[in-house]
């Protein structure tokens, strides 16, 4: 079984937005609410570079730890997700997580934020695959349809990879090799504890 | 575009100036980043602001806006000076390069630096890093072209590429990136007033040749117009139609004033002098917008009556071909029926000839299909009956559609089939596809090529100018595309000199019969380009020879303003111990117009108005914007207005980041409320601002203008209402890359 990584090239990230546009339609998401994100350092400065972050699906995911409710489970493919029905929006995830994935789309009284949404590598939830249930709650399964996430799909330079790791590790290397640089594969060593050679 | 995107791949060295492609081309980055990756070749951007293109640079240049003439000399004086042009090439193929030596020796690197503020050290670096990385692309866009001296500032980068030798190369080329959906095919179908499609022009005999193709009698076709001389004169650009609403009648070199506009797809705040625009919408009797939104002129203009909104199509709820910035044409399906009540173009162009009384003239040969669309197939068989001139003649509807069908078997890099039943042919047939679609041309991926036989893609410059000039030859010199017959330049192919190389015997009948048809009395001087039996271009091309002719590039554009390109400082400029040496151009007249340059130069605004103003792109809206503007996802990335300022001039006017400002405009007391975004992006006495917005109207919210429904979810001030006049003598583009302004806390 392949592991699903994410693998962001900032040598390649124009800022385009594209990945976040189309994770937006793909699912969704509402106003305000951004599974994935581009962060830019230094802007408008020598030395700008650009990253694409969402939910890693970490392999020793810090968010699984920390759930009071145990809400989180990982597929075969080592995707993080976890179900809505059993999240108590109590935030224990957001501070746990070294990307800031966790979102909250209610702010409600007494600190209430609703159930905790984040990127689902395009892979639905708990219900049934490809359903109205689970579209409604986590948005569309591509992975069930034999699909990798839309975000990387759509990214204008190919800065954004999705998919085995061992493939998209592959395609790095080969450019790291080509330019003889490589700023690294951000947020691997974090995310990825083994097999992160990349 | 001589090559294309995907040929970037190939460049050694990559020179982008006056273009954002991160930002207003993000696709394009793949392959220019690829391009840098593969082949380590420095990739350098030129632009006086540094921009998120500039941030994936090896070296970044910035100059002050309106300095590219003085840029591109200074980078060939060192050139020159090294002896690091291409000798060989230019002598076989670059016309009146001395006289542009003449020129760029008075571009030493202290005037480079005092005109155009980059250091020598880093001139020099530049010129040798573009020497010695060979073949390199110049990349360029509307920070090159919107300028009142936008045609020379192109035609010196295109000399500097042809010094190089860099035209006519895989991994070469001047590579202007175009925008939307079909934009090139828009530009080579007649979108410009100065010409019949396909760059015919309006002389009489353009309008035989389209009279022919349309199969319509020429004197019915000038009995149209009120006379053959308004016939053939040049038309008003889209950037100075209200000036034709507005000024004297005795100005304008027509019976009378603009009464009427058609907006069709065109945003309206994309062009410079809206105070004016506005006064001019407010003016005309009839104002048709023709577009899926009811964009800027629906928030600009006071008026009540007679506007009208046609609903458009978009691109995915329509179907035909599209040509792409490369020349390759694409063949669309519909992706979804029209989601509102809205019509195809060629829908509403039909039923407007229709109530104009002329459609069964002019859709003679096309086929109206079910719901009165005219059949797109035809049109497109039309549009390769009549585009003889630049090879957009053999890309037949079926052709293209088995292009689409065939996509996996094409190359990513030389965009040509490796396999299948299209093995050989280039992806979307890039014109020039010469001849019928029956010749089986395969198109042409990288223009001038002459590496290449004609029949397989290749091709040399085309002899459009004469044979000499002053007794100087203006024919290439012992260069030809390869496998030619002519080991020699020679003029462009007409059927007399078919007959005098002994080759008009390998016509057939039927074209020898359309040939003579087309000619009457002097079949003789049938040229190939209104030779509809493409007869000419076939033989010619078994001799391997191009029918266009095979002459050098002309460095200095004769006839033409200023043809060798010269610098001049921006009409609006802050510069002004720059103005006596570098003026501006005399007032003339063009384009049925009063044309001003020098006498709005002589006047020194730079007191009041002490800041440069340039505009540009957002990597999230397009154009005019109201399409982006009112999706929401794209809406939520973006949501206000701003102008980019420098931190030390944001300090010493006391502006912080993210307040609201006042930018003033020179001119008709323009002004615009937006927000400050203080940032290193421009560099000190520069300021920056998007032009994609409409909908706010000197600190006053339009919202309540828009149709109910129809108003896109961001508004916002349009940079275009403080920018000024300003055109170039060539074609009129307008000038919103370097003008003035003064910025004020609000």
């Amino acid at each position: 079984m392949a592991r699903m990584k994410f693998l962001c090239d900032s040598e390649r990230c124009v800022e385009c937005n594209a990945c976040v546009t189309a994770c937006k339609n793909e699912h969704e998401v509402p106003w305000g609410i951004n599974r994935r994100r581009v962060v830019t350092l230094n802007d408008g400065q020598k030395g700008e570079r650009s990253i694409s972050m969402a939910c890693m699906h970490c392999e020793d995911a810090p968010c699984m730890a920390v759930c009071p409710v145990d809400c989180f489970y990982k597929t075969d493919d080592g995707v993080v997700l976890h179900s809505k029905d059993l999240c108590i929006g109590c935030g224990y995830c957001f501070y746990a997580c070294p990307f800031g994935a966790p979102q909250y789309p209610q702010v409600g009284n007494f600190g209430s934020r609703g159930k905790m949404d984040k990127c689902t590598f395009c892979a639905g939830g708990p219900e049934a695959d490809n359903t109205k249930e689970e579209y409604a709650k986590y948005g569309a399964n591509r992975l069930a349809e034999g699909k990798l996430p839309l975000c990387a799909e759509m990214c204008s330079t190919k800065a954004l990879l999705a998919g085995d790791g061992d493939v998209i590790a592959d395609i790095y290397k080969q450019r790291v090799a080509r330019r003889g640089y490589g700023s690294g594969a951000w947020g691997w060593a974090t995310a990825y504890k083994t097999g992160s050679s990349a | 575009m001589t090559n294309s995107y995907n040929d970037i791949h190939n460049s050694k060295a990559i020179m982008i100036m006056g273009g954002n492609p991160a930002e207003a081309h993000p696709v394009s980055m793949q392959h220019v980043l690829r391009g840098k990756e593969q082949n380590k070749a420095p990739l350098i951007v030129v632009d006086p602001r540094f921009t998120r293109t500039a941030a994936h640079a090896t070296e970044y240049v910035r100059i002050r806006p309106g300095t590219d003439i003085p840029f591109m000399w200074g980078l060939l004086w060192h050139i020159f000076e090294n002896g690091w042009e291409d000798k060989e090439y230019i002598r076989q193929r670059v016309y009146g390069m001395d006289e542009i030596r003449a020129e760029v020796k008075k571009w030493n690197p202290q005037e480079v630096e005092r005109v155009v503020g980059v250091p020598g050290e880093q001139m020099k670096r530049v010129a040798e890093l573009m020497a010695k990385n060979r073949p390199g692309t110049l990349i360029w866009c509307m920070g090159v072209t919107q300028h009142s001296m936008g045609t020379a500032n192109v035609r010196a980068l295109s000399v500097f590429q042809l010094a190089l030798g860099n035209i006519g190369v895989e991994g070469g080329g001047a590579n202007i990136f175009r925008g939307h959906c079909n934009v090139q095919g828009c530009t080579d179908l007649g979108l410009d007033v100065t010409t019949l499609p396909a760059y015919y022009g309006l002389t009489e005999g353009a309008w035989r040749h389209w009279s022919r193709v349309w199969d319509v009698d020429y004197a019915w076709m000038q009995s149209r117009f009120e006379s053959k001389k308004m016939m053939e004169t040049k038309g008003i650009p889209s950037t100075r139609w209200f000036d034709a609403v507005l000024v004297d009648k005795k100005d304008l070199e027509q019976n009378d004033n603009v009464k009427a506009m058609f907006f069709w797809g065109h945003g309206g705040n994309t062009v410079p002098r809206m105070p004016e625009m506005r006064t001019g919408m407010e003016k005309v009797e009839l104002l048709v917008v023709v577009d899926p939104h009811p964009t800027t002129a629906a928030a600009l203009p006071d008026r009540k009556d007679g506007t009208y909104l046609l609903p458009a199509c978009t691109q995915l709820e329509t179907r035909g071909s599209r040509t792409a910035s490369n020349r390759s044409l694409q063949w669309g399906d519909q992706i979804v029926k029209p989601v509102f009540e809205s019509k195809p173009d060629h829908w509403i162009l039909y039923k407007l000839a229709k109530k104009l009384g002329f459609e069964k003239e002019m859709f003679k040969n096309i086929k109206i299909d079910e719901g009165d669309e005219p059949n797109v197939e035809d049109i497109l068989r039309e549009i390769n009956r009549g585009t003889i001139s630049i090879g957009y003649s053999g890309q037949s509807p079926e052709r293209l559609k088995e292009h689409m069908k065939h996509q996996a078997d094409f190359d990513i890099v030389s965009l040509r089939a490796t396999k299948g039943p299209l093995k050989g042919e280039f992806y979307g047939l890039p014109w020039p596809c010469w001849g019928t679609p029956e010749m089986k041309h395969p198109g042409t991926h990288v223009l001038y090529n002459t590496h290449l036989p004609v029949k397989d893609g290749g091709g040399a410059f085309r002899a459009r100018f004469g044979v000499e000039r002053n007794g100087v030859s203006l024919l290439a010199d012992g260069s030809y595309p390869k496998d030619s017959e002519i080991k020699d330049g020679h003029p462009e192919f007409t059927y007399g000199l078919l007959k005098k190389m002994g080759w008009d015997k390998e016509l057939t009948d039927a074209e020898r019969a359309t040939i003579e048809r087309i000619g009457g009395n002097n079949p003789d001087g049938v040229g190939w380009a209104i030779d509809l039996s493409c007869g000419i271009i076939r033989v010619t091309m078994a001799h391997g020879v191009q029918a266009m002719g095979n002459a050098k590039a002309r460095a200095v554009a004769f006839g033409l303003p200023d043809p060798v390109p010269v610098h001049r400082e921006p009409i609006y400029t802050p510069r002004r111990d720059l103005v006596e040496k570098y003026p501006a151009m005399a007032d003339r007249r063009d384009y049925r117009l009063p044309h001003l340059g020098k006498s709005i130069q002589d006047k020194d605004f730079s007191k009041d108005f002490p800041m440069i103003l340039t505009t540009g792109r957002l990597v999230e809206y397009e154009g005019g914007g109201e399409e982006t503007r009112s999706n929401k996802w794209l809406a939520e990335l973006q949501q206000s207005m701003f102008v980019e300022i420098n931190p030390a001039d944001a300090s010493r006017l006391g502006i912080k980041d993210g307040q609201d400002v006042w930018v003033h405009g020179p001119e008709n007391k323009a002004k615009a409320r937006v927000k400050a975004l203080v940032t290193q992006r421009v560099g000190q006495g520069v300021v920056f601002m998007p032009f994609h917005f409409s909908g706010f109207w000197q600190g006053v919210d339009q919202r309540a203008k828009y149709p109910p429904g129809a108003d896109p979810i961001v508004l916002g001030e349009s940079a275009n209402g403080v920018t000024s006049y300003g055109y170039d003598p060539v074609t009129h583009m307008h000038e919103n890359k370097a003008t003035l302004c003064r910025v004020e806390a609000a």
